[in-house]
């Protein structure tokens, strides 16, 4: 790691549902090109956190910080603007417009056309372009002009991924991009991640800990909303109270 | 040429043609016939535009058609009076009066849709609704401007250059403000903003999550849908030379709606075809029976089930996703 600084910081962050305490005192910090693993057994609160981060959901009580500016209170559909991208657990896409639409949408939300009526938006090349050019980072260039709802469950995640890169966010908030793929996607998967690390802060939930420790420079385990270690790959692999939390005993 | 074009442009091409033919077959009553058709399918056409692009299900359209309606009448009755409004002494300038229309119902369209946006799903198709039943019992109310009866309206407003007394030569004006309007509209949803008014109906979460904020698009397309309609009110007026609350009843809102299905949600195209399908329907079959709407809801259904896009998509066939 060369990038000391903390980009994205939680501080005392808590959410509770009724007697359900979904987030209880958390405090993590992912730096500038850090890829930083949220794990932790179901129901520990981690899409709860993640949609924090993003705006969906209000905590009740703490700060988050985005290069040391709170922005706690800002709107969700300003999130994006001030440097955070997400991509969903569930696919979120536009299901009648073609792949390369998709990501076309999340170019132009940060280009002052957003709001033009007048310009035709699928013959735009400054849209157009940036958005094959994602496509071929998830290598998806092939599907560019498929409805989404012929993809394929993995190239729907490839999508997901290609179009929280679009964004041109510095932090990415990856809400387990490998939901539901097989082996094989998976590490198609992995190696796109790889093939990212440097360039963003990503904070990422994954449940398959051979891909946390292959590609996690630090690692965040949750549990009962709480966070109770946060080390290296290495260290969360030997620490006793993770193991019995989650892990196992084998 | 694509199939779709092809039908678009058979569709305006046998709408041009509509007068000479009348006054070859002898049928006068055509050209009368097809204004209609025309003028509902700019209110329709303008629906579309929020109903089946932005999803934003307004039951209260009529609303803007009585408003567009009420403009050309009021402004006709101070000028026969020959006294002012407001200290304007009037104008009956089409020029002047139309796009008055269509910014006051852009206006009404403001309040309407800042106020009813706070709400989603059925909620909003009751708050519009709401909206426009108060606005037609306003308009019952009024009763300098004629009350429940309505108002006459003595002559058509003036444009220079144009006698559209002629009902020919007015037909043929709003058949191309119709073409004009539909173009601006497709020109719309296929531009930046469109494809984000699409996202709203598509997907609202991700939209929000890539950073468009919803009430800003979605309340300017239903301010530029609610001028729409209300020149389509102004040229109701201008055809039937009478306006009442009617116009803004809550059953012309749903003869809208009932022409978009029919035609094809979410196409601009289809609702010219449903408005014609729906007031055809209406024409040929109130001679016969005047339960007619017994065949209309059978042919809706139909439509329906058979047809994702109603009639408009099933004569361009095959997949399309706009």
């Amino acid at each position: 790691m060369t990038d000391k600084k903390p980009k994205l910081e939680l501080r005392n962050l808590r959410k509770s549902f009724g007697a359900l305490a979904a987030t209880d005192d958390v405090n993590l910090t992912v730096y500038g090109d850090e890829i930083h693993a949220l794990i932790g057994p179901n129901g520990a609160g981690k899409t709860t956190l993640i949609s924090q981060i993003s705006g969906e959901i209000m905590p009740d009580s703490g700060q988050i910080l985005l290069d040391g500016k709170d922005i706690t209170r800002v709107p969700p559909y300003q999130r994006a603007a001030v440097g955070l991208a997400r991509s969903f657990q569930i696919s979120q896409l536009y299901k009648d417009f073609t792949a390369e639409d998709n990501v076309a949408m999340a170019v132009q939300a940060h280009t002052a056309s957003r709001f033009n009526m007048w310009r035709n938006a699928r013959r735009d090349a400054s849209l157009r372009e940036p958005a094959r050019q994602a496509l071929a980072k998830v290598g998806l260039e092939h599907r560019a002009n498929d409805l989404v709802s012929s993809l394929a469950h993995g190239e729907k995640r490839q999508l997901e991924l290609a179009i929280a890169l679009s964004l041109n966010a510095p932090v990415l908030l990856l809400d387990e991009p490998m939901a539901g793929l097989g082996a094989e996607e998976s590490m198609l998967m992995k190696d796109i991640l790889a093939g990212l690390k440097g360039q963003y802060a990503m904070l990422l939930v994954e449940h398959d800990m051979d891909i946390v420790f292959a590609l996690a420079d630090r690692v965040t385990v949750l549990v009962y909303g709480h966070p109770i270690f946060t080390g290296t790959p290495e260290e969360v692999r030997e620490h006793p109270e993770v193991r019995e939390a989650y892990l196992g005993n084998e | 040429m694509t199939r779709k074009s092809i039908v678009v442009a058979l569709i305006f091409a046998l709408l041009f043609l509509v007068p000479p033919i009348g006054n070859a077959t002898g049928e006068t009553f055509l050209v009368s016939m097809v204004t209609r058709f025309v003028i509902y399918a700019l209110a329709a056409v303008s629906l579309d535009l929020v109903l089946g692009y932005g999803a934003m299900v307004s039951f209260g359209h009529a609303a803007f058609f009585g408003v567009g309606g009420y403009v050309v009448a009021i402004l006709g009755f101070h000028m026969d009076m020959g006294d002012t409004l407001f200290g304007w002494a009037g104008t009956s300038s089409a020029l002047i009066i139309w796009p008055l229309a269509m910014v006051v119902a852009g206006l009404v369209g403001l309040v309407m849709g800042a106020l009813s946006l706070r709400t989603t799903g059925v909620q909003f198709i009751m708050i519009t609704l709401a909206f426009a039943q108060m606005l037609y019992f306003v308009l019952v109310g009024l009763v300098q401007y004629g009350g429940d009866d309505g108002l006459s309206i003595t002559s058509r407003n003036i444009i220079p250059g144009l006698n559209i007394d002629n009902d020919a030569t007015f037909y043929y004006l709003c058949l191309v403000l119709l073409l004009v309007w539909v173009a601006l509209c497709r020109r719309l949803v296929n531009s930046p903003f469109g494809m984000v008014l699409r996202g709203f109906k598509q997907n609202e979460r991700r939209n929000v999550n890539l950073g468009y904020a919803p009430t800003r698009y979605k309340l300017t397309a239903f301010v530029i849908s609610a001028a729409g309609t209300g020149l389509a009110g102004a040229l109701w007026a201008n055809y039937a030379l009478y306006a009442s609350p009617d116009m803004a009843s809550w059953l012309k809102s749903g003869e809208f709606m009932a022409m978009i299905v029919l035609g094809g949600m979410g196409t601009i195209f289809g609702p010219i075809l449903g408005s014609a399908v729906y007031l055809g329907l209406e024409q040929v079959l109130t001679a016969w029976t005047e339960n007619w709407m017994l065949f209309l809801g059978p042919v809706l259904v139909l439509v329906v089930l058979f047809s994702r896009r109603g009639i408009f998509g099933w004569l361009i066939g095959g997949r399309n996703n706009d």
